[in-house]
């Protein structure tokens, strides 16, 4: 297969260029890391290739996987004018030896932006060192931490957990050992200029940061001079949890990712699973995951809206008790599908865990009846109204050029004025076979992301009425026995049903040897998932890539010269889901 | 026929005015009053962690309106507040962070764990989270779910009043 990239890459670095695979339509390029900033620089500027939103950079510890050196770093390429996809692996230089070793390579934050915190992260959890990287401090877990958990040495840690404790048993006398003291050190105070300035602290307990995040914001009067957010508070260990089970035992830990749109998260890794399995999905199948995904976009838009709409406007509190209102409608339909209102769990690999019920369309529809009028009405309580303008109007402003540098994607990038979504560039799950319009805008304030956003609402509802009506009967699942589990009647009739079912239980599936990098647009943009197979039933490596963590890097530019009210303008209009930003 | 009876409290009103409902003369022991009062008029901290403070919203709005119990008023501040509900994973991060919220409060204060994070750790038992929030502070409700649903939440209030009642005007032992 011929390759532009590559043969681009060969051709100018004949050196570097270490080695090529392909995996299921994925090209991973190895490259040297002494040649990664040349090799960067080009991929990024040459017109013909034009890599400019740099998705991902994680490191990789393959001491178990046999290969040396123990650690490469690994870069997920996008090119937006392009629509192409590419992923450097850069193998490190072993330093030294045994557990203190930290490998080292050179930082890319000056080619794009975003990896500030990407690579902070990956020093962070991996521990690799990235030379010339301006501020490289613990970024999700406590600065004075020891170790980095997602080496392979590094036990999962964890404890046995007791359900009655008893004061005067010795066995409960390490209760209240867990707690660490509070680090006296704030990496991100170092270069604020306390004295001249007015330093203030928003959060972790804050009623408009959205959840457990931390504000340090420097002011001069009322005018924000820098404002440096700091995550972690809600660090769960969810890759080094993923490490440590099954592929299927996964998709319920990502309702939990962000937790407002779990549908989503869902789609997004099962479809990473699919590819690397490189099972089919029956059409009814993924014509319900379009329904579903689109009305866990409208559910999520809802809590964004509600929420938004009280930080900036106190008075506006009606509307978040109405944008409940309809996310509960649609809590309602996914209760009825799966049981659960809010951590669905309900896709599984290879399609959906069950048969969608028989009243699914009648509700759907339903909700469709209903929805628009409500839109209406939020429209015509927030669009004109004078308070709504006068807070967003101009503020937290984001050009494209700063977005795709900072690695910005969803409606930000959006009401930017680049009509970038997956879903058209890269349509997964049938998307291709819908009429929808991508909505864009171009004031790039939080105005244009409220218009973009309202605008994406309608299109959700298009998208819907015709997936109801494209729906129609067939197996929700694939029939592929060595992925699905077979139906229960078929159990008891054909052993072979059965010895399937029991291998599929107890061991699980074992996807080949490779590595897949599945993207997917959620309604706060790219969500993707690495996944790295060993050949056995546990992913080796799982990488999450959240939006709301990238998307939030970008505060700090948007808020600069802004006034301290007007951080929780920004803060709401990128939309950030906790869970999702800590992982 | 008593003017409130719920579990096992009732202030009986003595003398006529039955039948317009005032009250003329009311023998109540004080620390059960007291106990009555506080119940009805529990103030949580406006705090979420994880998953569960979504629902905990969705139990503010208006479909299951946590008004009816008398906690609807959420309080962004922990000095005004006497009631938190620890609703997420506990990371070690945040430990010190919610220790430090618990000690702001004023007494007497009272504590749930909402979810399966916050009563044991739920499904991250590994090196980030803290294996329920009892570890830190004293629990007095736990509610399980992953996450509750608001009707939970409403029991476990409803579980706690019980327990605000028969708490008196002393101090908190232990």
């Amino acid at each position: 297969m011929t390759d532009l990239t590559y043969d681009k890459l060969k051709a100018n670095f004949p050196d570097a260029v270490l080695g090529k695979e392909d995996f299921h339509g994925e090209t991973t390029i190895t490259v040297s890391p002494d040649a990664l900033l040349k090799v960067a620089k080009f991929l990024r500027d040459d017109p013909e290739l034009r890599y400019n939103l740099l998705l991902d950079v994680y490191g990789v510890d393959r001491m178990k996987l046999g290969q040396s050196p123990r650690f490469a770093s690994t870069y997920e390429l996008f090119s937006v004018p392009h629509a192409r996809h590419v992923r450097l692996n850069v193998p490190l230089k072993d330093v030294g030896g045994g557990q203190e070793e930290t490998p080292q390579v050179d930082s890319v934050t000056g080619i794009w932006s975003t990896a500030n915190w990407l690579e902070r992260e990956t020093y962070d959890l991996m521990g690799i060192e990235f030379k010339g990287h301006p501020w490289l401090h613990r970024i999700l877990l406590p600065q004075n931490w020891v170790g980095h958990p997602l080496r392979k040495d590094y036990p999962i840690g964890g404890e046995p957990v007791y359900f009655t404790a008893d004061r005067d048993n010795p066995r409960f006398a390490h209760l209240g050992k867990q707690i660490m003291d509070v680090p006296a050190f704030h990496s991100e105070l170092e270069d604020m200029d306390a004295n001249g300035h007015l330093v203030i602290n928003m959060g972790p307990q804050h009623p408009a940061t959205h959840g457990v995040l931390r504000l340090a914001v420097e002011l001069d009067g009322e005018r924000v001079v820098s404002c440096k957010p700091e995550v972690g508070y809600l660090h769960s260990g969810f890759e080094k949890t993923g490490e440590s089970i099954r592929y299927e035992k996964f998709i319920p830990y990502c309702d939990r990712l962000d937790y407002v749109s779990s549908m989503s998260n869902n789609l997004g890794y099962v479809m990473a699973v699919e590819r690397l399995l490189g099972v089919e999905v029956p059409q009814h199948a993924q014509y319900a995951r379009v329904i579903l995904t689109e009305l866990q976009r409208i559910a999520s838009h809802m809590v964004w809206l509600g929420t938004h709409a009280m930080d900036v406007s106190g008075t506006i509190h009606a509307l978040l008790m109405y944008a409940f209102y309809w996310r509960e409608q649609i809590l309602d339909i996914f209760e009825m599908v799966c049981g659960a209102r809010m951590t669905t769990s309900y896709f599984n690999v290879g399609g959906l865990r069950w048969p969608l019920p028989g009243a699914f369309e009648d509700a759907v529809r339903h909700f469709l009846k209903g929805f628009p009028e409500v839109m209406k009405d939020f429209e015509a309580m927030l669009t004109d109204n004078p308070v709504w303008r006068a807070r967003l109007e101009g503020v937290g402003v984001l050009t494209a050029e700063e977005a795709l540098d900072l690695g910005v994607t969803g409606p930000l990038l959006r009401a930017a004025g680049e009509p970038f979504d997956l879903r058209k560039v890269k349509p997964y799950s049938s998307y291709d076979h819908f009429d929808f319009d991508i909505p864009t805008a171009t004031e790039a304030d939080s105005y244009a992301r409220y218009k973009v956003r309202m605008a994406e609402l309608w299109q959700s509802l298009r998208i819907i009425e015709q997936g109801l009506e494209k729906l129609g009967k067939g197996p929700h699942i694939t029939d592929d026995r060595k992925v699905a589990l077979p139906p229960r009647d078929e159990i008891s009739t054909s052993m072979e049903a059965l010895i399937h079912h029991f291998k599929l239980v107890t061991e699980g599936f074992k996807p080949p040897v490779g590595r897949v990098y599945g993207m997917i647009e959620n309604p706060k943009g790219i969500l993707a998932f690495g996944l790295i197979s060993d050949g056995s039933a546990v992913p080796y490596r799982l990488r999450v890539r959240g939006p709301s963590f990238v998307n939030l890097q970008a505060t700090d530019l948007m808020a600069r010269q802004g006034l301290l009210s007007d951080i929780v303008t920004v803060v709401g209009s990128i939309d950030i889901v906790l869970g999702e930003v800590d992982r | 026929m008593g003017l409130v009876e719920l579990n096992d409290f009732s202030i009986t009103p003595a003398g006529g005015h039955q039948k317009d409902g005032a009250v003329g003369l009311v023998m109540a022991n004080l620390s059960e009053l007291v106990g009555w009062g506080r119940k009805y008029s529990l103030h949580p901290l406006l705090f979420g962690l994880a998953c569960c403070a979504i629902e905990q919203i969705s139990a503010g709005m208006s479909r299951f309106d946590i008004s009816r119990f008398g906690a609807e008023v959420f309080r962004a501040s922990p000095r005004q507040s006497d009631l938190i509900i620890i609703s997420g994973r506990v990371s070690n991060k945040m430990a010190p962070v919610v220790r430090r919220l618990y000690d702001q409060m004023l007494e007497p204060k009272w504590v749930i764990a909402m979810g399966d994070c916050a009563s044991c750790g739920g499904p991250f038992n590994n090196y980030a989270i803290v294996q329920g929030v009892d570890k830190i502070i004293p629990v007095d409700v736990y509610v399980p779910g992953c996450p509750p649903r608001p009707e939970a939440l409403f029991y476990a209030i409803l579980r706690l009043q019980q327990k605000v009642q028969k708490f008196g005007i002393g101090e908190r032992e232990g």
